[in-house]
């Protein structure tokens, strides 16, 4: 028998009992549903966790220090970041860029404001791993040290007279670093006059960018509060600054001398993917660094919502186990009533396997018409949740995200999950239709 | 004194020593005890005996729809009392029609979709059998009928949906269980010549079973079937006449063999068999 009029006979005797078609279907759909909405919390939890990592810090970022508890012990060089040690991270399998992270305490003054920050050079990589708002990144062939800075800075200033700031009044200083210049002083090398200190003005080529909230404030990332800089341009700025003088920061051996080479706070390094994250890392801590992540924090988190996410499906799947002895039922009724008309298809000569593929076809179609309006039905209870418990669920204020997401691959899977359940709870009664007897046609009542 | 072309034509069916039987607790129940029998081709052959006399179970085998416990059943040079179940469908599809008592057309489908439902068992386009049902329907006199529903229309005219449908796959046998056993004798009468006029006209091969033997007197051949032995073949020829039936249905008492037309003369010949003969 061709596939369509498999198709056409099963559908119509789907029709011919429409109430109790239409009952085994709700059955589906709000099986379908409840798992679909199970599992869309699932997905919802787990993402927002990811979203609040991310938001802590790049997730395929690892950070780098070094490691003071084992340094000292014989040779203190051993444990600096210097060029040597970013070059062979940059060995490392999977990892995409290396960044050293050279910083310096800087005091700033904008009008009647002070505040001081730190000024973070960063390799080329790094710093384009920085989303911008405005304008650009610094250009490493100025001459002249350009900074990027980020929108928060500005909370970190106070009134030169009172000493109150932000987090003394909560108001935001009247600080624009963008916009308008600023004076920068270096910390003092205790080398110059006292009292003498130099004061720069840099040219800002960028703001970093950042969501606001309702009230327009901007939102916190992991580059609101800093300064940035390209790296190198930050040595040469340094050695401009301090001459021959030991730099503020940098380490100075048994003489008191500096070396000759650049010591880094720590380091940044970037891996190609997020779930190649804990093998660097541990080739990192290996070679005798202290190293962090989100990934480390976020894997135990993901770990936990798994579960959380199969405990909410198992409670999906128990409706829909239900619905699928429904289905089984309803199609035994079925055979039972027909019992004649199958047996005059066979008569007929209608192949045994057809007579199973008519059932279990009417099986798979209850699943399908279920399944897909149980999806229709779960995206609506889906944004009723995101819209009346969203939020308030997981107490994160205006910033958290839906909390019930259905992803296409949800849905595909709902819907085909649905046809296979509906085709399982029809199989059995197929093959017993298959089997009933011929001579029931024959029988006269 | 059989004709002698008709001895000529090749032997579609030919039954060899067939037993059924069944087991009711204890006891054995023999639904069949040895038969023998030839069925030719473009034969209007009628199987007769009371109920519970075994007919239903001999058609029910020649149909390839049960069994048999013993002996062998060749159609069409098959033999079909070897063939599993999937091989009788195939069977069945391919070169059997049935005619059913209670008609048994399926109710979601109109009369065209009846007839064209065993020709897309063979897998046959839409368009195609739709032509073809239309052809039968024809055929059978329902012109005007082609999209009721079965319980739009009178039993007579399902069954002749139910002859269309078998007809309609061009079958090397036509198998009729008692084919009108639900029709008033008038309809019955109607649908009785529909039946021998087309197998003549086809050189079909059918075989009927009924338990009246007044029906069996229209058919070529009469086989009598008591206690699961056939005790008598009568050679037999008689129109199925609407005249008469007509008479018949007026005239209740009259003998139907009285007011049957004697054109045709009837050549009765009766092979009595000995029960243990063939055993």
């Amino acid at each position: 028998m061709k596939f369509s009029d498999l198709l056409r006979m099963s559908i119509n005797n789907l029709r011919r009992r429409k109430l109790r078609t239409g009952l085994t279907v709700l059955g589906v759909v709000i099986g379908t549903a409840s798992i679909v909405v199970m599992v869309s919390l699932g997905i919802g939890l787990k993402e927002i966790t990811v979203e609040q990592y991310e938001s802590s810090g790049s997730l395929t970022k690892i950070q780098v220090y070094r490691n003071y508890g084992m340094g000292g012990s014989e040779n203190e060089e051993d444990g600096f970041i210097t060029d040597k040690t970013i070059e062979s991270f940059k060995a490392i399998p999977h990892v995409k860029a290396v960044s050293p992270v050279l910083s310096t305490y800087v005091q700033m003054r904008q009008g009647a404001y002070e505040g001081s920050s730190r000024i973070e050079g960063l390799s080329r990589e790094a710093l384009e791993e920085i989303e911008l708002g405005e304008g650009r990144l610094p250009d490493p062939s100025s001459g002249t040290m350009e900074l990027v800075v980020g929108p928060m800075v500005a909370q970190n200033f106070w009134e030169a007279k009172t000493g109150r700031g932000f987090w003394e009044t909560g108001e935001q200083p009247a600080v624009d670093l963008y916009g308008k210049p600023f004076f920068t002083m270096f910390q003092s090398s205790g080398a110059e006059e006292s009292g003498k200190q130099k004061k720069y003005v840099f040219p800002v080529s960028g703001l970093v960018k950042s969501d606001t909230d309702e009230n327009g404030n901007p939102m916190y990332n992991e580059y609101s509060y800093g300064i940035y800089t390209d790296v190198e341009i930050l040595k040469t700025q340094l050695k401009r600054i301090y001459k021959k003088n030991p730099i503020p920061g940098q380490p100075v051996n048994k003489k008191g001398k500096p070396y000759n080479y650049y010591v880094y706070d720590n380091a940044y390094v970037y891996v190609d993917d997020m779930n190649n994250v804990m093998e660097v890392q541990a080739a990192v801590t290996d070679m005798g660094y202290e190293a962090h992540s989100s990934m480390q924090w976020l894997e135990q988190a993901q770990e936990q919502m798994d579960m959380i996410q199969a405990v909410l499906g198992g409670i999906g799947a128990v409706s829909l186990f239900v619905a699928a002895i429904g289905i089984a039922n309803t199609m035994m009724m079925s055979i039972y009533e027909r019992t004649r008309e199958i047996g005059v298809l066979k008569v007929l000569g209608c192949a045994l396997g057809d007579i199973r593929s008519m059932f279990l076809i009417e099986a798979g179609f209850i699943g399908l018409m279920g399944g897909a309006a149980g999806l229709l039905l779960s995206y609506g209870v889906s944004s009723l949740i995101n819209k009346f418990l969203g939020s308030g669920l997981m107490g994160m204020g205006g910033g958290g995200g839906d909390i019930s997401r259905i992803p296409m691959w949800l849905s595909a899977a709902a819907v085909g999950f649905a046809i296979v359940i509906g085709m399982l709870a029809g199989l059995f009664p197929a093959l017993r239709a298959m089997k009933l007897s011929p001579l029931a046609a024959i029988r006269n009542e | 004194m059989r004709v002698e072309a008709e001895k000529k034509r090749e032997v579609v069916i030919r039954v060899r020593d067939l037993y059924k039987v069944y087991r009711m607790g204890d006891t054995k129940v023999y639904a069949l005890n040895g038969v023998d029998l030839d069925i030719r081709r473009g034969e209007f052959c009628a199987i007769t005996g009371p109920s519970g006399s075994g007919k239903s179970t001999l058609l029910n085998m020649l149909a390839g729809l049960e069994h048999p416990s013993k002996g062998e059943i060749v159609i069409a040079g098959k033999h079909i009392e070897k063939l599993n179940e999937k091989q009788l469908v195939t069977f069945r599809r391919e070169r059997v029609g049935f005619i059913f008592q209670s008609y048994n057309l399926i109710a979601t489908m109109d009369a065209v979709e009846n007839v064209a439902l065993p020709l897309s068992f063979r897998g046959m386009g839409k368009a195609k059998r739709a032509k073809r049902a239309k052809e039968y329907l024809k055929l059978v006199g329902l012109e005007r009928f082609m999209t009721h529903m079965p319980n739009q229309m009178s039993g007579g005219q399902q069954q002749r949906v139910g002859i269309a449908r078998a007809l309609a796959v061009d079958p090397q046998i036509i198998f009729a269980d008692e084919p009108t056993g639900n029709l008033d004798s008038k309809t019955t009468m109607e649908v009785l010549k529909l039946m021998q006029t087309i197998v003549r006209e086809r050189n079909q091969t059918l075989v009927m079973v009924t338990h009246d033997n007044n029906l069996a007197t229209y058919a070529d051949r009469i086989i009598k079937i008591i206690d699961g032995k056939i005790v008598s073949i009568e050679e037999n020829h008689k129109e199925a006449d609407l005249e008469a039936a007509r008479e018949e249905g007026a005239q209740k008492n009259k003998d139907c063999k009285e007011a049957a037309r004697e054109e045709t003369p009837q050549k009765k010949m009766t092979e009595e068999k000995e029960s243990g003969e063939n055993l």
